[in-house]
């Protein structure tokens, strides 16, 4: 597809979709898009999408006494545009947690109608992804490779192809396959070790639980997390009839490792902070067959302090190194 | 319903929500509740609310709500009797909890604020500022200056449907994030977020403003880490000092281990009200 095509097909998408992209405001977001023109796609966003799907709060259904009333769930017509290969696999892995191994209602009825158009990175966008160090999948409707002065597109899916078919006359057709080195992205490699069991017992994660605040930023921004917490909301008319919510919540927290008898379960921020690490690369792993993180480097990024697990393990690699090659 | 409504009644809840010293906003806060305010006021028996009632009762309360500190006389009297006669007593707002602005008092020197005390009305006497758990028993807190408006009303909705009202001690950025608004600290700016207790829907920050810390600190945060952050983004001591206590230098735990030793009267019980803060 050429360049200057690509306004004019996102402009006739959003005629039966609801388009959504990243833009530029104070950061990056993902954004109702009216003009294809604000289209940002030099930085990846600040902020995961997963709020379209796995929303921050959720009315799960109203109640009077004993009796529940369901909520009507809709299903908006979507188009995602601009979301990278991290995204676009921390979408997958949300779809294991609420479709595959539950059947999620709320998240369904959002991701149902949904589009998922891909760009492809043409290099590291922010300086501490390391996505090219997991195994990330394939897992998009279209993909647009940006080469300089047209997209490359590849169709992933049935929906992607039966709307390239759609909006053949603003493609045009290519016999090229795509290599594995198109789908590279250079500078996005710089977690060393993907395996770290090893570690466990290693007494640098205290280098990162010591400048760790427990604000639970790298959760909330952090494309795949999906912990939640569920509280009442009762009517003053009636105290007996509220709202049952779902909303946000993070592993970070000590009030979310409280269980009934008011026992704290990970008091230890060190504990919390391993957790969360060893939730997204290894036990995500042991239950899914496939490592939770998706590289994006927004837990880092959107830390106060900067918190580097990636640099913390890789030190704790090549210490490891060091002191074997010393014997 | 009438039916349920007119036999329960003498079952309803009976409240009374009374302000010391103060400015009055907490109250205000619960006023605010356009929507629910009147279904409230039949939910429970409303004895007293001196603030908006003409005709109050003044005595066998099953819940009283108490705005402001105790900074005379008057003041400690009236919290003694409302904790007579009543079974549960909630300290609302920062005042109440902490101390707030008027106890900032305790960190300055006599002779800055002598000549600003009420000299010529005599029949005011004063005494020091303090939060209400410095002179009585206090079950529940409900932080903030002022607190959330429909924190107020979900506290009292807890009381009447017989639930332990549910405490909120998650940080502000908790809440900062969901709101989808960018870390201020990045920015430069002294924000106190991370270690202060939620549940305002981080409503300072949503308007460009760094948090101030009056809901009060976290149970669990990590200052030595905030104060080292505050100083590498080049404010001085005096400043992180003076900003941590606006709000709850009297409640603020290790903060004089961290900083340099205060001017904190021996007196005063360090109490921490973490445990109890409420929010629904």
């Amino acid at each position: 597809m050429e360049k200057k095509r690509l306004n004019e097909f996102l402009l006739q998408l959003s005629k039966s979709y609801e388009l959504i992209a990243p833009v530029k405001t104070d950061v990056v977001r993902f954004e109702r898009v009216k003009n294809p023109e604000t289209i940002h796609l030099e930085k990846n966003a600040y902020f995961p999408l997963k709020e379209y799907f796995f929303k921050k709060e959720e009315v799960l259904f109203t109640f009077t006494g004993n009796k529940i009333q369901e909520t009507t769930l809709s299903s908006p017509k979507r188009a995602f545009f601009g979301i990278r290969k991290c995204d676009l696999n921390a979408i997958h892995h949300q779809d294991i947690v609420f479709m595959k191994d539950t059947q999620d209602p709320y998240y369904i009825a959002q991701r149902k109608n949904s589009l998922l158009l891909g760009y492809h990175c043409p290099s590291a966008p922010s300086p501490y992804c390391f996505c090219g160090s997991l195994d990330l999948i394939d897992f998009f409707d279209l993909m647009f490779y940006d080469k300089e002065d047209h997209f490359l597109v590849e169709v992933g899916s049935e929906k992607g192809k039966k709307l390239a078919e759609k909006y053949g006359k603003l493609f045009s057709p290519s016999t090229r396959l795509m290599t594995q080195a198109d789908k590279v992205i250079p500078g996005a490699d710089r977690l060393d070790k993907k395996d770290i069991s090893a570690f466990y017992d290693h007494k640098d994660w205290k280098k990162g639980a010591d400048i760790c605040l427990s604000c639970g930023a790298c959760t909330a921004l952090c494309p795949t997390c999906y912990c939640f917490e569920i509280h009442d909301e009762v009517k003053a008319e009636n105290v007996n009839k509220g709202e049952r919510k779902r909303s946000w919540s993070s592993c970070q927290l000590q009030e979310f490792t409280r269980v009934a008898g008011d026992h704290v379960f990970r008091e230890d921020r060190e504990e919390r902070f391993k957790h969360r690490i060893y939730h997204q690369l290894e036990y995500f792993k042991e239950k899914y067959g496939v490592q939770m993180c998706v590289g994006c480097g927004r837990c880092i990024d959107g830390c106060p302090t900067r918190i580097d697990f990636v640099d913390i393990i890789n030190k704790m690699e090549h210490g490891k190194e060091e002191t074997e090659s010393k014997n | 319903m009438s039916k349920k409504n007119t036999s329960a009644k003498s079952e309803k809840l009976n409240v009374g929500v009374y302000g010391i010293t103060g400015c009055a906003g907490c109250q205000l806060s619960l006023i605010f509740n356009e929507d629910e305010i009147l279904d409230v006021v039949n939910l429970v028996n409303l004895k007293a609310f001196p603030f908006i009632k003409e005709v109050n009762i003044d005595e066998q309360f099953d819940c009283v709500i108490l705005e402001g500190l105790v900074a005379d006389k008057g003041d400690l009297e009236t919290v003694k009797k409302l904790r007579k006669n009543t079974k549960m007593l909630v300290s609302l707002g920062a005042c109440a909890c902490t101390g707030c602005v008027p106890a900032y008092r305790h960190f300055t020197l006599k002779e800055n604020y002598e000549h600003l005390l009420y000299k010529k009305m005599e029949e005011i006497e004063d005494v020091d500022p303090t939060p209400i758990d410095e002179h009585v028993q206090v079950d529940y807190y409900i932080p903030g200056c002022p607190p959330d408006k429909k924190e107020i009303i979900t506290f009292i909705k807890s009381v009447a449907k017989g639930i332990v009202p549910r405490p909120y001690q998650s940080p502000v950025c908790v809440e900062c994030r969901r709101n989808g608004n960018t870390c201020l600290l990045d920015s430069g700016k002294p924000c106190l977020g991370p270690i202060t207790t939620g549940g305002c829907d981080s409503v300072c920050i949503n308007g460009g403003f760094e948090c101030w810390g009056c809901r009060g600190p976290t149970k669990d945060m990590n200052l030595d880490l905030m104060i080292k952050m505050l100083r590498d983004r080049g404010f001085d001591d005096k400043f992180i000092q003076d900003r941590m206590r606006t709000f709850v230098g009297l409640k603020l735990p290790m903060l004089e281990k961290v900083m340099k030793p205060g001017e904190k009267p021996d007196k005063l019980q360090t109490q921490f009200y973490g445990e109890k803060i409420y929010y629904g």
